[in-house]
């Protein structure tokens, strides 16, 4: 391989497998928190589509390099079969080389495999298999990087780099980069539009779907489904679950049937426990609002008229990821839409909205303005308004050690429950609390029923049998909220699940895309 | 070789204290404006709580917070105006008074138990009402901040200006008061019988000014540690 060659494809190589190890190892940190560790020099934001448009050009780099191993003789010739390598009449230079020729065989399993998998999960295909494998193959080129660069550098100090840039802007093959890139950028282009497609089958206006997380009706039997692999949760078995997705529509409404698997059907939300000390909320992760143990299983549905990677472009990751506004505690990032376009956002919750037979009727939008009195900001994640109505939480000011009931039960037996009733509670007073230490409350109040207003657009019961949830959905297609997306062809769905987890939910890479037979 | 060797590990360990030094830390914003006050009268940083009133340090004046928790100053009950001489007597609803509420019982009450240690509780004037005044931050919220005046609600905010004129519609009740709505953030004069919303406020006096009372901030650590407690 001639000087200008070896240049420029050493130049493109060590910068795309920068940003893809720099994007992707960000991208676990979500499920792998000892990755949070180099918060600091991995990259945050939307990295999502940086590590698609950089994992592509690295995928061409990697085809194009083994074509040229292939056909090319002069490069053929070069390399050094083991009986030429044993001719070397030094005996370092000879270990030298044979240490290389391994070190790069590593890399070329390591680069082939993450390129591979890579693909593969670009596409959505085989995602709970491969994501494990794109992340082993990547920790491996890792380790590669550091046997090969490394030992590169030790043994040849300042004079690696000397060999590795160029001397000048006429010593890079330019064509051969912009081939590259080009052909990257097409493979790019050709996967945006790939999407799984669902069929929202038609129903006339007199048929009646209850919504009440059986899924009895006839029509949910003849109507097709999908099944959508989501990986990355907290909890799930390795993480993952599929979901199986069902739609029927009138003229006026959508109804959506979503089944997962959950082999534990969590209905505790932070429950209150009276100590010694006083009262407690349980809790092993709440502070930094990223509690994985004592939480109620969710499900959300967010709905978009665009279809891009990393959630539509609302995905930031990282501590700060959103210039100019406030980091997380969590270390994982924000939901944001910086284009300022409104994504819709459903949110069941198996405790705080199922007995009100609604779904959390919510929105991600442009970065909300900063609340000096919350220490929590949610960035784009926020509720649609409402008139009234609420779940509110049981104490009257959160701190991590002891806290002071906002209510304490009338009758003390409904202290078992998981929410406690407004109207069957009375205001905290000390000489009022005479339950034993050991004790519950639970954390849940209803205000009111359920909410009222733009919040409750959304119909919905979920009910867990067998180790599966089964949750109906229904919303009006058109609510003419400027927080709500309308339901109609090529509207584009992304679905989560949550297991007894705040924030960290299972996801997919690749769009559902609504596809009305109306 | 050994101090190539030397080099990179001392580049490794200085990647290390970076990762381990330079995440960002969570300070504890200080409004501009407003500054949360406990019944007792000690200030708290801005994310401890509860907290029972809000130092104005631009209108120099306390404002009391409302709650949920069923108490005189809980933000559902409501009040007719009356200032004990003009008005209408007990035509809001509230569960503390033996009959219904009017905006002298409120005062009254607050002033009896010493809010925030302050005896000096009235209605607040249009100025001063009208300046919390702010855009909702979040959707369906009052024109307040929400962060630090919680339970305010949708709707109309006795003032302490009476004998108003009112609206054509209202004639057959000769005067009323003038009254903010935190909904649309605007003024609108209603008749005394109305029943509307309260938050009184108490001018500081110069032995208990803001300045004195900034330097009873706790300070930034402590509260950290208060809020982990």
């Amino acid at each position: 391989m001639n000087r200008k060659m070896f240049v420029s494809l050493h130049l493109i190589a060590m910068s795309t497998v920068l940003l893809n190890l720099l994007t992707g190892l960000r991208i676990s940190s979500l499920d792998t928190p000892v990755l949070m560790y180099f918060d600091a020099i991995l990259i945050s934001g939307a990295v999502h589509s940086m590590h698609l448009i950089s994992g592509y050009v690295f995928s061409v780099l990697v085809l194009y390099f083994i074509y040229y191993q292939f056909n090319n003789s002069q490069l053929s010739r070069n390399l050094l079969n083991k009986s030429q390598l044993k001719k070397i009449p030094h005996k370092q230079g000879y270990r030298a080389l044979s240490y290389h020729k391994w070190v790069n065989r590593l890399g070329y399993i390591a680069g082939l495999l993450s390129v591979i998998t890579g693909l593969f999960i670009s596409f959505d295909l085989m995602v709970n298999t491969l994501q494990p494998l794109h992340f082993t193959s990547a920790l491996l080129f890792l380790l590669y990087l550091v046997m090969h660069s490394w030992i590169y550098i030790l043994q040849h100090g300042k004079g690696v780099l000397v060999r590795l840039l160029p001397s000048s802007y006429t010593h890079i093959a330019w064509l051969k980069l912009a081939s590259i890139a080009l052909i990257a950028c097409l493979l790019y282009l050709f996967n945006i539009p790939v999407k799984h497609s669902l069929l929202v089958s038609a129903i006339p206006m007199d048929v009646l779907i209850e919504i009440d997380g059986h899924a009895n009706e006839p029509q949910w039997l003849t109507t097709p489904s999908i099944a959508i692999n989501t990986i990355g949760g907290a909890n799930f078995v390795d993480g993952n679950t599929q979901v199986t997705i069902k739609a029927l529509s009138n003229a006026q409404e959508t109804f959506f049937l979503f089944t997962w698997k959950d082999p534990t059907q969590s209905i505790e939300h932070l429950p209150l426990l009276k100590t010694a000390q006083g009262w407690k909320v349980e809790e092993d992760g709440f502070y930094r609002f990223d509690e994985q143990s004592h939480y109620e299983d969710k499900f959300a549905v967010m709905l978009s008229n665009s279809c891009n990677s990393g959630a539509d472009g609302t995905a930031h990751l990282g501590k700060t990821p959103i210039k100019g506004k406030p980091s997380n505690w969590h270390g994982k990032g924000y939901h944001a839409s910086l284009d300022n376009t409104v994504r819709d956002l459903w949110h069941w919750k198996a405790v705080r909205t199922n007995d009100m037979y609604l779904a959390d009727d919510n929105f991600i939008g442009a970065p909300a303005s900063v609340q000096h009195g919350q220490r929590r900001y949610s960035a784009g994640y926020q509720a649609d308004g409402k008139e009234s109505g609420a779940y509110v939480m049981n104490w009257q000011w959160y701190k991590a050690n002891v806290i002071t009931p906002k209510r304490l039960p009338i009758n003390y037996s409904l202290a078992n429950k998981k929410v406690l009733p407004w109207f069957s509670s009375a205001p905290y007073k000390a000489e009022l609390d005479t339950l034993a230490v050991g004790s519950y409350l639970p954390s849940v109040l209803y205000r009111s029923n359920r909410f009222e207003g733009d919040r409750a657009d959304v119909r919905a019961r979920g009910h867990w049998r067998n180790g599966v949830w089964t949750l109906e959905l229904v919303r009006k297609k058109n609510t003419l909220s400027k927080h709500d997306i309308s339901l109609k062809t090529g509207v584009c769905m992304w679905v989560s699940a949550f297991d007894r987890s705040q924030i960290a939910h299972t996801r997919h890479h690749k769009a559902i895309q609504l596809q009305y037979s109306l | 070789m050994k101090i190539r060797l030397l080099t990179s590990l001392l580049m490794l360990l200085l990647l290390i204290f970076y990762c381990r030094f330079s995440l960002p830390v969570h300070v504890t914003p200080v409004h501009a404006r407003f500054t949360k006050m406990i019944n007792t009268g000690e200030v708290i940083s801005s994310w401890q709580g509860p907290w029972s009133c809000v130092v104005d340090s631009s209108l120099n004046v306390l404002w009391e917070v409302k709650t949920d928790n069923e108490s005189i100053h809980d933000g559902y009950w409501t009040y007719s105006w009356f200032d004990e001489i003009q008005g209408k007597e007990n035509f809001g609803d509230c569960y503390f008074e033996a009959q219904r509420c009017d905006t002298s019982d409120l005062i009254r009450h607050t002033n009896t138990q010493g809010l925030c240690n302050q005896h000096n509780w009235r209605l607040p004037t249009p100025d001063e009402l009208q300046s919390l005044i702010k855009s909702p931050q979040r959707p369906g919220q009052a024109h307040i901040n929400n962060d630090y005046f919680p339970f305010i609600h949708k709707g109309d905010y006795w003032t302490s200006a009476n004998q108003q004129q009112l609206p054509q519609h209202f004639t057959q009740f000769n005067s009323g008061a003038l009254a903010v709505n935190f909904h649309a953030g605007q003024q609108a004069t209603l008749p005394y019988r109305n029943a509307a919303f309260v938050i009184l406020v108490s001018s500081l006096t110069e032995a208990n000014t803001t300045s004195q009372l900034s330097s009873r901030v706790i300070n930034e650590n402590t509260s950290q540690k208060e809020a982990r407690k």
